[in-house]
């Protein structure tokens, strides 16, 4: 009987001790391995290669928790701004036809600046800089 | 040869004493240029029987006009028979009537005015006689108002700068001061609460509250100058000066050219004037709430689109406040809310859009704006339940570490007791 008890003790041991290991390293692994998530404060980003980057073409990149566009206009030239509809935060498109910047929501147009042409939006659309370092694009801030 | 030296020396005194007195008059006169002198500002300072309105900064004072220079006179002499005298072209306190003229003296002098600002109109003046209170001033009506109501008198600033009265963000109260006068309302079969109803209106809100310069004033719609109350037949085209979309969608569905027929006035048949409420859902359908249901009956085609158009909005509408929800809960938590955001700003534009796209009156081109956003929320609350179920997995592991090791360390002891004994 004491063997079955002491047996059964060293088995709960053995166990405990084994999750009491596992209750430390999981932690410790999962901080050293952490989820893909995206940075949520940032200065700038990445945004592919200029080289592959269509002429007259626009995408959409998460620039931290805010949608920047990425326009490449006609003569090959980048700009980044805000993709939130300063209206009612839509998210804005590159219209090529117009070679501007549109919301679909209600027709708010602006200039490649972000600049007001028409429609309600209130304010300009924040201006971000672009830079290519190696044929990289760099999406920065503005200061 | 000492004769010719003689008239040679004689020439260049006498052209230089020339010179230099032909100098002097200029910087003279340049000096007067730049400072007029204005008795009638230092009397009437000095007498303390400055225009209640008056101010320093006034825009004509600052740019070197003298009070001369709309009320006539001399303002160089020191004696007040002389600088107040009708010969010298004075005409005290101008008349009403005589105000628009008398501004556009300058104002309507292209000439002129390029000296002191190039890029402004100068057409103002003709804008104001096609105006209701131009035309009403022309028949000798003193109760409209003339460039002085608006613009005060003596504290004339542009417009951009937000001491003026007539800054976007002042604007509604200067034209206050007249449509708001009940007497004046009732004796021309006005409105006196435009003010209020204005204050109350999404456009208000944005404008006075939040002082978004960028809402618009009494003046986006009725016109500067040029004030008329929109013609009937172009109250779609004022709004659809701003809501390009609504107005085009409205305007090319199967009720606007119903209602062009009918002779309905377009967007304030629905949205008011101007008490201009944040729109709901509840406007299109078959409630108490929704207009639909004034002019269409049950059964009708009418009534089975607003019901579908309804029903498509709310379903959105619902998805979107169930994620909102949820996101608040992630972010509680501590947890992720990244891309729950992003899913939930797609959801957000789709409805955005979809509202526009009652503008068509078609319920299918409604149904089609809904479902992207419709995924959208569904994959904002997928991404939520998630995160919501990785906190109590990791709260719920924590709690389950914490007895693992109590149960161990108790263990422990008691093997580590047992040795010993």
């Amino acid at each position: 009987m004491n063997t079955t008890r002491r047996k059964f003790l060293n088995f709960l041991l053995s166990v405990t001790g084994l999750g009491a290991l596992g209750a430390i390293f999981y932690p410790v692994i999962s901080y050293l391995i952490p989820p893909q998530n995206v940075q949520a404060k940032v200065n700038s980003i990445k945004a592919g290669k200029a080289s592959s980057f269509p002429i007259n073409s626009y995408k959409i990149e998460k620039f931290g928790r805010k949608p920047v566009i990425l326009v490449r206009d006609e003569k090959g030239a980048f700009h980044a701004l805000s993709a939130v509809c300063t209206h009612l935060q839509c998210i804005v498109q590159y219209r090529k036809d117009l070679r501007l910047i549109w919301c679909a929501c209600h027709n708010g147009k602006y200039d490649l600046h972000g600049r007001n042409i028409s429609g309600p939006p209130p304010r300009p659309l924040l201006e971000y800089t672009v830079k290519i370092v190696n044929d990289n694009i760099i999406i920065t801030q503005p200061s | 040869m000492k004769k010719l030296i003689g008239i040679i020396t004689l020439v260049f005194t006498i052209s230089f004493a020339f010179a230099s007195v032909n100098y002097a008059a200029t910087t003279a006169n340049k000096k007067s240029d730049t400072k007029v002198k204005n008795t009638c500002l230092n009397c009437h300072t000095e007498n303390e029987n400055l225009p209640e309105d008056f101010k320093k900064y006034d825009v004509h004072l600052a740019a070197g006009l003298t009070c001369a220079s709309c009320h006539g006179g001399d303002p160089t002499s020191d004696d007040d028979a002389v600088a107040m005298s009708k010969k010298k072209g004075f005409i005290g306190v101008p008349a009403k009537k005589d105000i628009p003229k008398l501004c556009g003296k300058c104002h309507s002098d292209i000439r002129f005015m390029r000296k002191y600002n190039p890029r402004m109109e100068t057409d103002q003046v003709s804008q104001y006689f096609t105006s209701v209170h131009g035309m009403q001033l022309k028949k000798g009506n003193t109760d409209v108002a003339a460039c002085t109501d608006c613009h005060t008198a003596h504290a004339i600033l542009p417009p951009n700068d937000p001491r003026s009265t007539v800054y976007a963000v002042n604007v509604p109260q200067t034209c206050d001061k007249c449509h708001g006068n009940k007497e004046l309302a009732k004796k021309y079969g006005l409105d006196p609460n435009v003010y209020n109803d204005y204050k109350a209106s999404v456009h208000g809100k944005d404008l006075l509250e939040k002082k978004d310069t960028g809402a618009p004033a009494c003046n986006d719609c009725h016109g500067n100058h040029g004030a008329v109350p929109p013609g009937v037949k172009s109250i779609d085209l004022v709004c659809g000066e701003c809501h390009v979309n609504n107005m085009n969608y409205f305007m090319n569905s199967k009720m606007g050219v119903a209602w062009k027929e009918l002779g309905y006035h377009g967007c304030v048949e629905c949205h008011s004037n101007h008490k201009i409420i944040k729109p709901q859902d509840d406007f299109v359908g078959t409630s108490d709430k929704a207009f639909c249901v004034k002019c269409h009956d049950e059964g009708d085609e009418g009534y089975n689109v607003a019901k579908s158009i309804h029903s498509s909005l709310t379903k959105l509408d619902t998805l979107i406040k169930q994620a909102k929800e949820k996101l608040a809960k992630v972010r509680k938590f501590g947890m992720d809310d990244l891309d729950i955001s992003y899913s939930l700003k797609e959801a957000h534009q789709a409805i955005v859009q979809s509202r526009t796209e009652v503008h068509t009156f078609d319920s299918s081109k409604v149904k089609a704006k809904v479902k992207p956003g419709i995924e959208a929320a569904r994959k904002a609350i997928k991404k939520a339940d998630s995160e919501i179920r990785e906190y109590s997995f990791r709260r719920n592991g924590y709690a389950a570490a914490t007895l693992i090791f109590l149960v161990f360390i108790v263990l422990f002891y008691l093997k580590i007791k047992k040795k010993k004994d």
